[in-house]
């Protein structure tokens, strides 16, 4: 029976697990497999690589300090990983770390590299596939909800701050948010299907 | 929780999951949230969606620079730990995993520890929670070893597993999976193992919204070959209705 020495056969899950007992080889691993996607997200927010830069490795020395917080019931290790470079982001938006820079387009970035992410090549074509997905059904959205939540979440402006850039009452906004998350979650449910 | 206060606050579910509130709107909702079921059940049915933001994003390329300043960071306090601690000796790799498991059986022998980690596990996962963080604790000195699962990716491409056995007569072994689609309707996965050439139906589980589940072995692994999961109709089968989606081979 083979015994669990090839780190990098195993999932996320079980990594993280090593990652908790404080192995500085899995959390290489972790962050070989995650912090492409992780800069990925921070420079699709603040559209600059040295803040991007910053804002990565902030997050993933956060990760393994507060690695013993993670736990797999509450959703897989790369939403957590992008859910705290996500929170980067915003905190140094909000501090005005990035000013005028920042760009609430929807595509955002000009330059594209694909990111080398150290995952076998199926995980990979899959990873694509499933972002194509979510681009597919980012854009089925109408431009209204979508534009609230691009400028929330990539853009890291708060209800208040996008109801005066559009012009629109608050409730509106908070409104198309939370109907844009709703169609956005029956899209993927029924691409998925 | 009032109506008034419930309906003051739902709208407000979509910015928090967006991170559009302020700090104070965030925190009043946080309040509110932990004694409305109505909200928590609207952040729980919608926070997929916000996950799935991210992976929108583009790829590209991190400067290397960034993975050599990040893992100097680690490793110099990896041994300020060790030095803070005396000791320079690395935990071993299943050091985790026998806290996770061990410590609520502690005062069990260690096979029976296994078998009731092994049913603990499996009430978690049918229950849609994985189950091993549920555990704490450390006091089994057993070693247990871990297989990984080969996993059909035509039919299930982010799905991933490894089989969690014990040392010794190879009794209450785990298998714990994660990627795995939830199964539509009543439908159910069941694990098998095949000894001597015959399949031996075992549990049935499901997985989470995350994908992650967790399900025993009731066999002995001895002269089992591989351990099996297939998908079937509710309450099982007593023979696999199709091929492997997972299978660890022994």
């Amino acid at each position: 029976m083979g015994h669990i020495d090839d780190i990098e056969s195993l999932a996320d899950e079980e990594v993280m697990h090593l990652v908790q007992d404080g192995n500085p080889r899995a959390f290489e691993l972790l962050y070989e497999r995650h912090g492409g996607a992780g800069f990925s997200l921070a420079y699709r927010m603040v559209g600059d690589r040295v803040v991007a830069e910053d804002i990565s490795q902030e997050a993933f020395l956060s990760i393994w300090r507060s690695r013993h917080r993670y736990q797999p019931d509450r959703g897989s290790v790369r939403t957590w990983v992008l859910g705290i470079v996500h929170h980067r982001a915003i905190d140094a938006l909000r501090r005005n770390l990035v000013h005028d820079r920042r760009r609430s387009s929807a595509e955002g970035i000009e330059e594209r590299h694909e990111a080398p992410e150290r995952e076998r090549t199926d995980v990979v074509a899959a990873r694509r596939e499933d972002a194509q997905h979510v681009r597919s059904a980012l854009g089925d959205l109408p431009d209204e909800q979508c534009r609230v939540i691009e400028l929330a979440y990539f853009g890291g402006f708060s209800h208040s701050q996008i109801a005066e850039m559009l012009e629109m009452p608050i409730g509106t906004v908070k409104g198309r948010m939370r109907l844009g998350l709703e169609k956005l979650r029956t899209h993927l449910k029924e691409k998925v299907a | 929780m009032s109506v008034e206060r419930h309906q003051i606050h739902e709208e407000d579910v979509g910015a928090y999951l967006l991170r559009a509130l302020s700090d104070v709107e965030q925190r009043r909702f946080e309040a509110h949230l932990e004694n409305c079921v109505v909200c928590q059940d609207e952040v729980s049915r919608l926070r997929p969606a916000v996950n799935a933001l991210p992976r929108s994003v583009h790829p590209i390329a991190p400067p290397l620079s960034l993975k050599a300043k990040l893992m100097a960071e680690v490793e110099r306090d990896v041994r300020e730990r060790q030095e803070a601690a005396g000791v320079s000796r690395r935990p071993g790799a299943f050091a985790g995993v026998r806290r996770r498991l061990g410590g609520a059986f502690g005062s069990l022998r260690p096979t029976m520890a296994w078998v009731s980690a092994s049913v603990v596990l499996l009430v978690g996962a049918a229950s849609g929670a994985a189950g091993l963080y549920a555990l704490t604790e450390a006091t089994n000195e057993e070693t247990p070893r871990s297989v990984v699962a080969q996993v059909d990716k035509t039919r299930v491409p982010f799905g991933s597993g490894s089989l969690v056995v014990p040392d010794g007569d190879q009794e209450g072994a785990v298998l714990q999976v994660h990627g795995m689609p939830e199964l539509e309707g009543d439908s159910v996965y069941q694990l098998w193992v095949r000894r001597d050439g015959e399949v031996i139906p075992q549990s049935l589980f499901h997985v989470g919204e995350n994908g992650a589940g967790a399900a025993a072995v009731i066999e002995k692994l001895q002269d089992v070959d591989v351990v099996m999961v297939t998908r079937e109709s509710a309450g099982g089968a007593k023979a696999p209705s199709e091929k492997p989606v997972l299978s660890v081979k022994l």
